[in-house]
């Protein structure tokens, strides 16, 4: 691994300090959450840093607390923390289940919130070192290359998928992100901080260089609220969603108040499919119902050459989820 | 291929330095930081705390393994993928690659050391011995930390939980049934001796006389293997000794026309560079004419010679230069300042287009692959007339296949140790075969063959091709040499991947004819072999001899390519055959309206060859055992695809008949004078258990308990030449050079009574056992698979696995089943999840390690149930025949007809993905 220096800052105003420094002295600056995927990607030399700033020797930014019926979630949370937490487990299962399903026990045991919605591409062009736009180069190589776990909604000019799973959960929940950076503090709407390529090819979210995602405030959840996560993998443990959907309904009875269904493995961002939520809204979920909202969301899917077979599958997972989330008590 | 749009891979890397991960700076320009930053850390260590000075850039493994000396933590990948450095971080367990030692600031650790107290084993440790967990141990020490992280929050886990709980951990010899059984067992005790039922042959039962042999025993290195003990290549560490590193071809194809290492050359503590300019050695075994054993006649007339060093380079990932450090990462550093212009030449990656006219010739003999007699030729096969069977046929039916370039993957990624003492070369390296090491070093580097001393005490997993030496044997040897002092080369995952080599791709073309009765006429198989830019082994298609056939004609073109190449991998032709003949097969039985079942008794084979007899013949039991047991009639059904759905079950088999000679080995024993023998074997056991098989039929042949036996592996000064660890025989051909040692020693005994004092007596044997003319041996088996198919979200999920073998007689219950059972799994992931996908356009490899490759976990791991049908043919050690390929052979074709069978459609390229499965339900 190439040389670099660690910084292992108290507390947040410091770790900010030590990005600004960096920069001031020309160095790159990396920040590290869990550093499982950004020592990988150092091993590979896709990125280089000069100093490494490690946040998870901060305190107290990795706690869960409840707030006016909602929750104040700390960015450096661990993912296996998160999903096991009473109070997520109980009013947000969708992002217990999600966090539950990434990677590998190790992995979530290191990885934290932030990290896992800020991680970079698992694109395999990005991965195995083509100056790609995530790479900073000015081409995708998957649109006419090995597209079969690219985008289908949302592509180009690239067509990578968004690797998070806690991402869509969060976007679903309605979640805001408190970003902190030199000039102090903003809060964005999860569904505003992921970036599609046509805003910005090389970046998949609002985060500037010099800001970090240290908080997630979740809305408390309305009453006959229900929610769920579920991912398709290509293997049952270790890859990233080939599609996934977190779905939060609203219940009464039998019968869906609201619904908030959002995509993942499908599209350079969270994919969020407002005409199908609309299809279960003052409606009862029956399996024909969950059908035709399957149907509806795929409506606008633009396949690759390889990746037609995203298509039935989202939609056989939204109208699976939905059955499902209906059934659960 | 085209040429444009082809990238340099060294622009792939300058151009990235600005790309950083989210919420990073990125800044002007980045300065080169020499200096490497270190800090002091407070660590608990297993209980002990100390401070210990770090640099900023080591991982926690990195600390633990080389500067702490606990190297009972493996390195598997060092990405996080595979799970061999799991440690517990204040008891939670986590990748120790993917963690810097500087993060671990005042964390308590817990590595595989301190998971004993003293002698005293962990509860999980004891299960691990007797449910005979690790195969080659690679993995143990993850897996035992992942599980002790698992029970410490879960004290009573379900099975479910187990895996869950272990699916970060990656066993390649795919042990997940034991591995979950051992867990559980550590918190309720579970029966040991494992699971297999056994059934005598009808014909020809097995006499259960034996004291020692057939006894489900635990492995005499198991405390090693799990203790964390087990010294592997990696954890060899040698005063002064230096790091090495390699520069692979960032191309699939150019002329190297310059390389510029006086920068590398002139960076403090870089000792030795070495490049084609100055280390002209062939690598013998790395591209043997016409795939076989590299010997010197062979050296004398072959052609095409792969040098350790090339020019041109002909994949991503050959060996362009190597250096050797004072530390790796000023080794891997060294690499960056290494100056090489290319001439990018065109790539071909397909073996069919290799051969068209138009298509770059890799070699001046042009794609096809010439044979060890220089002949531009095709493998081929011929019995009868095909011609006149196909028209002579009632139904004459077409098929096309394809199968894809899979990686051995076992988890100790090739490294190698190399130090000369004088003109005396020692050598430590992963290898099965200590001898043929030794005897390809010396040929190789030209120095006698006493110069060379070969050192493997363990090894983590072979799978095929490690049976000869390696590319990286050479190199590091040839670096110490330069450098003057050891050497240690660590591949990375990626380089073993992309520099080592897999199982060949095949393209297979069928035409098969039966009569009104379902009665094969006639097999005609045109294939073609992707061999990469060099040809390591046969390139063959196999499958055909399991078939009763009066006229087959297989020809078979062994063809050059752009892609890492090709070797032998656990069955070398035979998974891929039988993925292609069994399909093709079942879908004939399908045609003409039979059950699999019915068609494979009928037309199966009963002679090899359809000539010579077999020394005892069980297929059709195996076939019928398994149907009964499996309950065939029940989960098979007669129209394909008929299930409701959406998720659809189905069944299929598949059978086999595999080769299982007797051969030359040698052993030697010593007895002393308290009646301890001492067995002296060139075996390093691979992961199969052959250190306890050779003490198994040691101590039955003398008659004494197992604990009077001491055997002695791995090192070629100790041990006498023996047939290594390869083609499923060391049981069968060094087993039976013990079993002669032992009649000699006892025969000494006898003549001359019992060596007292400081004396001992030595028998030393090198059998060469033939077969009796007219007589074939082979191992046979029939493997039977329940499996459900989503039809909307694409999956299949394998639900019940019954193995049914012969492999003549089991000498230890407890390892035959182990690899029976791993090598299904590893059919199942072939079948099911692994290719390693070239990008056509670059020729770049796009899926090299576990992630991308996607091999299974231990939640994707169903139970396999095995039952053994034993035998004996008077041959072999007792009648032992082969296994360690076995389990296997059938596997991918099994698991395919059962998707056939559920889908209704037959997926004919393997893997067998989502996107195929979703894609022929369009």
């Amino acid at each position: 691994m190439k040389t670099f220096t660690n910084a292992n800052p108290r507390d947040l105003p410091q770790a900010l300090k030590l990005l600004e420094q960096a920069r001031a002295a020309g160095k790159n600056a990396a920040v590290a959450g869990g550093g499982s995927d950004l020592l990988g990607m150092i091993k590979e030399r896709i990125v280089s840093p000069d100093v490494v700033v490690h946040l998870r020797s901060i305190k107290g930014m990795d706690q869960v607390a409840s707030e006016k019926g909602g929750a104040r979630v700390g960015g450096l949370i661990t993912l296996d923390a998160l999903s096991s937490h009473p109070l997520i487990r109980r009013q947000y299962a969708v992002l217990a289940e999600a966090a539950e399903s990434v990677a590998t026990p190790q992995i979530r045991n290191a990885g934290t919130l932030a990290g896992n919605v800020c991680q970079r591409p698992w694109c395999w062009y990005y991965r195995n070192g083509f100056p790609c736009f995530k790479a900073g180069g000015n081409q995708c190589f998957s649109i006419n290359g090995e597209n079969q776990f690219h985008a289908i909604f949302g592509g180009g000019p690239s067509f990578i998928v968004h690797p998070s799973d806690t991402a869509p959960a969060l976007v679903a929940l309605g979640a805001q992100f408190r970003v902190t950076g030199p000039s102090g503090e903003r809060t964005v709407p999860a569904a505003d901080f992921f970036v599609l390529p046509k805003q910005n090819a090389a970046r998949e979210n609002a985060l500037k260089d010099d800001e970090v995602l240290g908080m997630v405030r979740l809305p408390a959840p309305r009453p006959g609220t229900r929610s769920a996560y579920h991912k398709v993998m290509d293997r049952e443990a270790w890859t990233h969603a080939v599609v996934s959907a977190a779905i939060v309904l609203e219940m009464d009875g039998e019968v869906c108040r609201s619904a908030r269904i959002v995509l993942g493995g499908v599209a350079p961002t969270p994919w969020r499919v407002p005409d199908a939520e609309r299809v279960l809204a003052g409606q009862r979920i029956t399996p024909e119902l969950a059908a035709k909202a399957g149907e509806v969301a795929v409506a606008g899917a633009n396949p690759l050459r390889k990746n037609a077979y995203k298509v039935p599958l989202t939609k056989a997972v939204v109208q699976r989820t939905i059955v499902e989330l209906a059934r659960r008590a | 291929m085209s040429k444009k749009n082809r990238i340099s891979r060294r622009r792939f890397l300058e151009g990235t330095g600005a790309a950083l991960v989210a919420a990073e700076v990125s800044t002007i320009k980045a300065q080169n930081e020499t200096a490497a930053s270190r800090a002091t850390v407070k660590l608990t260590v297993n209980g002990t705390a100390q401070r210990v000075e770090v640099q900023d850039n080591w991982t926690l493994a990195e600390t633990l393994r080389d500067h702490l000396k606990l190297t009972g933590t493996k390195i598997g990948c060092d990405r996080g993928e595979c799970g061999a450095c799991t440690v517990l971080v204040d008891g939670k367990p986590m990748y120790s690659c993917s963690q810097l030692a500087v993060w671990m600031d005042g964390k308590s650790i817990q590595t595989v050391e301190g998971l004993g107290q003293g002698e005293k084993l962990d509860p999980l440790q004891k299960a691990f011995i007797e449910h005979d967990a690790p195969q080659c141990g690679f993995c143990t020490s993850g897996q035992l930390m992942a599980a002790k992280g698992l029970l410490a929050h879960n004290p009573h886990p379900t099975k479910e939980q187990v895996e869950a709980g272990l699916t970060g951990n990656i066993c390649r010899c795919a042990a997940y049934n034991r591995y979950v059984e051992a867990t559980l067992a550590a918190t309720t005790p579970i029966a040991t001796g494992g699971t297999a039922t056994f059934a005598a042959k009808a014909d020809a039962p097995v006499s259960k006389s034996l004291k020692t042999v057939g006894h489900a025993t635990p492995r005499i290195d198991a405390m090693e293997r799990v203790t964390g003990k087990a010294v592997y290549t990696r954890d060899v560490s040698l005063p002064g000794m230096l790091y090495g590193a390699v520069l692979r071809s960032p191309h699939p194809h150019a002329r190297i026309k310059s390389i510029d290492t006086s920068k590398a050359a002139a960076m403090p503590g870089v000792k030795a560079i070495v490049t084609h300019e100055n280390c002209q050695v062939v690598w013998g075994a790395g591209g043997i004419a016409g795939g076989v054993q590299y010997n010197d006649a062979v050296k004398k007339i072959t052609k095409q010679r792969r040098y350790a060093f090339n020019n041109p380079v002909r994949f991503v990932g050959e060996p362009v230069a190597a250096v050797a450090a004072e530390d790796r990462h000023l080794a891997e550093e060294a690499l960056s300042h290494i100056k090489v212009e290319y001439e990018e030449l065109p790539f071909v990656l397909d073996a069919e287009e290799a051969l068209k006219p138009d298509a770059v010739k890799l070699w001046p003999e042009g794609n096809l692959s010439l044979n060890n007699q220089n002949e531009s030729k095709p493998l081929s096969q011929k019995r009868g007339n095909v011609d006149e069977g196909l028209r002579a046929s009632e139904h004459v039916f077409e098929n096309r296949f394809s199968t894809t370039l899979v990686h051995n993957a076992q988890m100790e990624p090739r490294s190698c140790v190399a130090a000369w003492e004088g003109d005396k070369l020692t050598v430590y390296t992963p290898t099965g075969g200590i001898a043929n090491c030794r005897n390809d070093m010396a040929r190789d580097l030209g120095i006698p063959m006493e110069k060379v001393r070969v050192v493997c005490q363990y090894m983590g997993g072979n799978f095929g091709n490690k049976n000869q030496n390696q590319d990286a044997d050479l190199i590091t040897a040839m670096l110490a040499k330069q450098a003057g002092a050891p050497v240690k080369l660590e591949m990375s995952r990626k380089e073993d991947y992309i520099g080592m080599h897999g199982r060949w791709p095949t393209i297979q073309y069928f035409k098969v004819g039966v009569d009104r009765e379902g009665t094969l006429k006639a097999i005609q198989l045109r294939g073609y072999s992707g061999m990469g830019g060099y040809r390591k082994n046969s390139g063959s298609i196999g499958g055909v001899d399991a078939f009763q056939c009066p006229n087959i004609e297989t020809t078979v073109y062994p063809v050059y390519t752009n892609r890492t190449v090709s070797g032998n991998f656990r069955g070398p032709e035979y998974p891929q055959g039988y993925f292609g003949f069994q399909s093709m097969m079942d879908d004939v039985a399908y045609k003409v309206k039979m059950d699999p079942v019915e068609f494979a008794l009928k037309n199966m084979t009963r002679k090899a060859n359809d000539q010579v007899e077999y020394t005892n013949y069980s297929l059709d039991e195996c076939i019928r055992r398994g149907a009964e047991a499996f309950e065939w009639k029940k989960r098979w059904r007669p129209e394909p695809g008929s299930d409701r759905g959406p998720v659809k079950r189905g069944a299929g088999m598949a059978f086999m008949a595999f080769r299982s000679g007797v051969g030359p080995s040698n052993a030697v024993i010593h007895v002393d004078s308290k009646g301890q023998y001492y067995v002296h074997v060139g075996v390093t056991d691979v992961g199969a258990g052959a250190k306890t098989t050779m003490g198994l039929i040691a101590a039955e042949a003398l008659d004494v308990p197992l604990s009077q036996v001491k055997v002695v592996w791995g090192d070629t000064d100790r041990c006498p030449y023996s047939v290594g660890e390869s083609g499923s025989r060391t049981t069968i051909q060094t087993g039976y050079a013990v079993v002669e040692a032992a009649r000699e020693i006892k025969k000494q005994i006898a003549e001359k009574g019992m060596p007292t004092g400081n004396a001992v007596l030595t028998a030393a044997t090198g059998p060469n056992p033939r077969m009796d003319s007219g007589k074939q041996r082979a191992a046979f088996g029939a493997h039977f698979v329940e499996v459900e198919v989503d039809t909307e979200l694409g999956y299949a999920r394998v639900l019940k696995y019954l193995a049914v073998h012969d492999c003549g007689r089991i000498i230890n219950p407890l390892t035959a089943e182990g690899q029976i059972k791993g090598g299904v799994l590893m059919g199942v992931s072939m079948a099911l999840h692994e290719d390693f996908i070239y990008d056509a356009r670059t020729g770049q490899p796009l899926t090299p390690g576990y992630y991308g490759a996607r091999v299974i976990t231990h939640r994707d791991a169903p139970n396999i149930e095995v039952l053994f049908i034993e035998s004996d043919d008077g041959y072999g050690p007792y009648g032992a025949k082969s296994i360690g390929e076995s389990g296997k052979v059938p596997a991918v074709g099994a698991v395919a007809n059962a998707i056939y069978n559920a889908l209704g459609h037959r997926i004919k390229d393997l893997p067998i993905t989502r996107d195929k499965v979703l894609g022929v339900l369009v």
